[in-house]
């Protein structure tokens, strides 16, 4: 397992800054849930939450050994909500454990699901390695974040160039794209 | 009942001399704690209650709820045996055990290690532990305006509201 890390970010600050924007903003967090995050948003923005952890769902189909239904699981906590009614969305590295189908209709939904203006902040790996581990992401301020791996059913990452995430977020325009020293793109969508 | 005659007692003076040892001295500080722990209420490991509980005193639950619970002006904390499934309204919201439904507190919602909720909190802080389970929204909107906040969900998603029977009574087994 990984050790934790500290990584600076560029893209989180425009994330933030973004979320300035509307009064009392809609987040959706499709990570687990970290406390200290809930304090440092609640804090920062008197914002609306939405934990949905989809990892656990990656998580139950990859124990079963079958994506099958998994974009029903991920439908069943997105229906409920209206279309346009999320001013932030944060992914993390979800991409990275979907197959491209799935990644093409989450995208497609969670698009829906923006506002004009919303944000939606991915990180996505560039080498096609086995992943054993999720990360949780703790927020340490703007621009840095701390990662802590939990245990994961290993699966093949899906590794999707820079013109194939574009492509995927169809809807979205990409507002910030950076390649950080451990090879993962961390990337800031805006609905136009 | 010991502790209300107790607790009624006229505080003794705290530096009066004396020649033989006396019990420890009730204090003035002493009588606050005593008052404290009279409007502090315990519903036990073996308590199951059904229905509508509403209170104006600190409230601690060891055992289980289903319903709807309302301490507007109190403390409500959700021991590590507590099972709740209710609406759950309280000035603050201390979360040891299991909660299934939505809360809504005035101050403060804290789900402590351990401590499990599926269901919305609607609080202006929120304090999560590391080992705490919550799945569920979390409004964080200051400024009471709970009625202002812009619609997230659509209206199919209201059936998911736990409905209570009116004029449900609380029901001790």
């Amino acid at each position: 397992m990984p050790a934790e890390v500290v990584t600076t970010s560029k893209v989180l600050p425009r994330f933030f800054a973004a979320l300035a924007q509307p009064s009392l903003p809609v987040i959706m967090d499709l990570g687990p849930i970290v406390g200290p995050n809930v304090a440092f948003l609640g804090e920062r923005f008197s914002c609306k939450l939405l934990i949905e952890d989809f990892f656990a769902e990656v998580e139950s189909a990859a124990r079963a050994g079958s994506a099958e239904g998994l974009l029903e699981a991920f439908d069943r906590h997105l229906e409920p909500l209206a279309p346009g009614s999320v001013d932030g969305v944060l992914c993390w590295d979800l991409f990275d454990f979907l197959d491209r189908g799935i990644g093409q209709a989450l995208a497609a939904r969670l698009t829906a699901l923006l506002r004009e203006g919303g944000v939606l902040y991915g990180s996505f790996g560039t080498t096609p390695v086995q992943l054993s581990h999720y990360t949780r992401v703790f927020f340490e301020s703007d621009d840095k974040f701390r990662t802590r791996p939990y245990p994961a059913t290993p699966v093949k990452r899906t590794v999707l160039v820079t013109r194939d995430i574009n492509r995927m977020f169809e809807g979205l325009r990409v507002a910030e794209s950076v390649l950080l020293k451990s090879s993962t793109r961390e990337t800031l969508f805006r609905k136009a | 009942m010991w502790k209300r005659d107790e607790a009624v007692r006229t505080p003794q003076p705290v530096n009066v001399p004396s020649a033989t040892p006396t019990p420890e001295p009730s204090t003035p500080r002493a009588d606050v704690v005593r008052q404290s722990e009279r409007d502090m209420v315990n519903i036990g490991k073996s308590v199951i209650i059904k229905g509508e509980l509403s209170g104006s005193e600190d409230l601690t639950i060891e055992g289980q709820v289903d319903g709807k619970i309302e301490l507007r002006q109190n403390i409500l904390t959700i021991g590590p045996n507590g099972k709740i499934k209710a609406q759950v309204a309280a000035k603050a919201v201390v979360v040891l055990g299991e909660v299934h439904g939505n809360i809504t507190a005035s101050e403060r919602v804290d789900i402590r290690d351990n401590g499990s909720v599926e269901g919305d909190l609607s609080a202006p802080r929120v304090a999560i532990a590391d080992g705490a389970h919550f799945r569920g929204a979390i409004d964080m909107q200051r400024g009471g305006k709970a009625g202002e906040t812009r619609p997230t969900e659509v209206k199919s998603a209201e059936v998911k509201q736990m409905p209570v029977a009116a004029g449900a009574t609380a029901a001790v087994r």
